[in-house]
């Protein structure tokens, strides 16, 4: 009877699925809307003057965890636009194949020149059609959908709290190429527009930030390891805490 | 710490060697695993069976190992928040969190309040879909009663993605967030999410007692699962399992309320806890913990304060930043747990030794222990109710 009667219930369950708005779409012919933030593939983008953006400063394949970014370069040579000697990359190639899609090459480039684009990547058949040359990624500029990140906007939003302090040996590293102050002065002037920032809690609100990190008082029979202390031995036997008994 | 309860069932000890258990060697040897759907992964374990009953357990891991942990070695502190997102695979954000802690306690870096908060939020609304996951997974593995089994694995996950697409707008990114950073967080919350989370909330909740409807007050899931692979929480705590599962066992420990973290220390969390120790009692916890989850969540909307989200300086070189030598253990509840990360810096950009302490593996630690005993198919039912998530096992 019990299994009867939930037996029931849950078709009444199922049941109110039959009304409720379909969740799913038929991939191939309809796409869901991409959020606006989405990042699935790479451009590189020309400046406004149509330049190529990218200096070829190497930042991008410097953080790169999965070192996937290959430049040649930079070289200095006469800019076709305006005539003026900057500095290029020779070649640049980015093979997605590998790549973890963690947005630190974009978050770090000064001149915004690689960004990152909306359109899920199409499955491809070999590795080489992974590899986005040079020709593909400005290739991606025209026909691909930006993603709203761009090296300004993302370090925009991590305003420091401590603007003077701060600001100097961020911008330092920069080199002095192309438009350095474009990609520094929203970073400041919404450092200025913020409100004034907390004044650090005199209370460590953090646990993780206190020396004896994590030891649960409840359980804390011994210490789970504290900044500088020896080795947190290991203990295999006896009843340890949840922290203890590591393997 | 309160009320352990000591089951009379003697405890079996899984070193016993399988002769001295079977010397005329009439058990029958099933190798479980590696590549069985219910094993979440890739996970393989030697039942010793006398007819359906389980003699002796022998579990296998490290099929999934990718020397995560070496890769930490060697790349800069700034490159591993988007390495350890592939551990736990179902719940990516605080395993960001859990390590970029781990770099701020070292730095002594104070994250500024905003940040903390949305940590809080992301780790909250990760947890009720990991939950969900683990809910709908779990009745998955028991299978075809009505309406339970893929029914309620396809309304979990439906109900998951609500919370996958508000990662989606925050980050970019439906799984591997990258958003944590050391000293804060990369990504602000756009105009107009918090409006989406609540209405996303009010969704989940609404269809939480259908859930329970198809799973925990269903009475051939109750059959499934009461009394089913009890784990007892002296057991729990010598083994080092933390979470939902020991919460199951009767022990009150959860780490977001006894060492608060990030945004616990304002807001509270109260703790569910079941007693029984069983499937049953881990399914209980696990929906109740979404429910309080769903609390938490508003309350860190709510109160979210304005502010910068970052203290540090935002990544640039990735030999900028630099630990000082000295090492440090932190640990965070994760969905399934106490995470905790325990490194070694030598004053590089690189540091000596990183250790991950995943709570599937000391999850998984239980199993020689509560499965003899039980039937075969009881075994997939326990697996799948300790929610063990196999990436984080083997790292
Ligand atoms: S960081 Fe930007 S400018 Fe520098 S090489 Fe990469 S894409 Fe070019
Ligand atoms: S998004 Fe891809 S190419 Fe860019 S840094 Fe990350 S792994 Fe490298």
């Amino acid at each position: 009877m019990r299994h009867f009667l939930d037996a029931l219930k849950n078709v009444g369950t199922i049941a109110k699925s039959f009304v409720r708005p379909r969740v799913t779409v038929e991939f191939p012919k309809q796409l869901r809307p991409r959020a606006e933030r989405y990042r699935a593939s790479f451009a590189l983008l020309h400046e406004a003057d149509g330049d190529e953006a990218c200096i070829g400063c190497l930042q991008c394949e410097r953080i790169c965890p999965s070192k996937v970014i290959a430049i040649k370069g930079p070289v200095k040579r006469d800019s076709p636009i305006t005539g003026k000697k900057r500095s290029y990359a020779d070649d640049f190639t980015l093979d997605l194949s590998a790549c973890i899609f963690c947005e630190l090459c974009v978050q770090v480039c000064p001149t915004d020149a690689i960004v990152m684009t909306r359109e899920q990547e199409e499955p491809a058949y070999g590795r080489e059609t992974l590899v986005l040359t040079m020709a593909k990624l400005y290739e991606n500029e025209k026909s691909k959908t930006r993603a709203w990140g761009d090296g300004t906007k993302l370090m925009g939003m991590q305003v420091p709290p401590k603007p003077p302090a701060e600001a100097k040996p961020a911008d330092a590293p920069k080199p002095v190429e192309a438009k350095p102050a474009e990609a520094t002065k929203p970073v400041e002037a919404k450092t200025a527009a913020t409100p004034p920032p907390e004044a650090p809690k005199p209370v460590e609100a953090m646990a993780a930030a206190t020396p004896p990190p994590d030891a649960p008082k409840p359980v804390g029979a011994e210490p789970a390891g504290t900044a500088n202390a020896p080795k947190p031995e290991v203990k295999a036997d006896g009843p340890a805490g949840p922290n203890g008994g590591t393997s | 710490m309160t009320q352990l309860t000591v089951s009379a069932r003697p405890r079996p000890n899984p070193y016993l060697p399988i002769d001295s258990l079977d010397p005329e060697a009439e058990l029958m040897l099933l190798h479980f695993g590696p590549q069985h759907p219910s094993t979440h992964g890739v996970f393989r374990m030697d039942l010793y069976l006398d007819g359906e009953i389980i003699v002796k357990a022998v579990p296998y891991v490290g099929y999934l190992h990718r020397a995560v942990e070496k890769l930490c070695e060697k790349l800069t502190y700034v490159q591993q928040t988007p390495i350890v997102d592939k551990n736990d695979y179902v719940a990516p954000m605080t395993n960001e969190q859990a390590l970029v802690m781990v770099f701020e306690a070292m730095l002594k870096l104070e994250v500024p309040r905003r940040a903390r908060w949305m940590r809080s939020l992301f780790a909250e609304l990760q947890r009720i879909a990991s939950h969900l996951l683990a809910i709908g997974t779990f009745s998955l593995d028991l299978g075809g009663a009505l309406g339970g089994g893929s029914t309620a694995f396809i309304y979990c996950f439906r109900e998951r993605e609500l919370i996958l697409d508000l990662f989606e707008d925050v980050t970019g990114s439906r799984f591997h967030y990258n958003t944590h950073t050391i000293g804060g967080n990369r990504h602000d919350l756009p105009v107009g999410w918090g409006a989406k989370v609540k209405a996303a909330l009010e969704l989940i909740e609404s269809r939480m007692p259908e859930f329970a409807a198809l799973t925990i007050e269903n009475h051939l899931f109750q059959q499934r699962t009461k009394g089913v692979g009890v784990l007892e929480g002296a057991l729990a705590l010598e083994l080092g399992i933390t979470g939902a599962n020991l919460r199951a066992s009767g022990v009150d420990h959860d780490l977001r309320r006894d060492a608060p973290y990030s945004a616990y220390d304002e807001v509270k969390v109260k703790v569910a806890t079941a007693s029984g120790g069983d499937c049953y009692a881990r399914s209980i916890v696990r929906v109740e913990e979404v429910k309080e989850s769903i609390r938490l969540c508003r309350a860190l909307l709510d109160g979210m304060p304005e502010g910068p989200i970052n203290s540090g300086k935002p990544v640039k070189l990735p030999v900028q930043t630099k630990i000082p030598v000295g090492q440090t253990y932190v640990g965070i509840e994760t969905p399934r747990g106490e995470l905790g990360t325990w490194v070694i810096a030598d004053g590089t950009q690189n540091p000596y030794r990183l250790k991950i302490r995943p709570p599937s593996l000391h999850a998984l630690a239980a199993l020689p222990y509560i499965l003899p005993g039980q039937t075969v198919s009881d075994a997939v039912a326990i697996l799948g109710s300790l929610d063990p998530i196999m990436g984080e096992v083997d790292r």
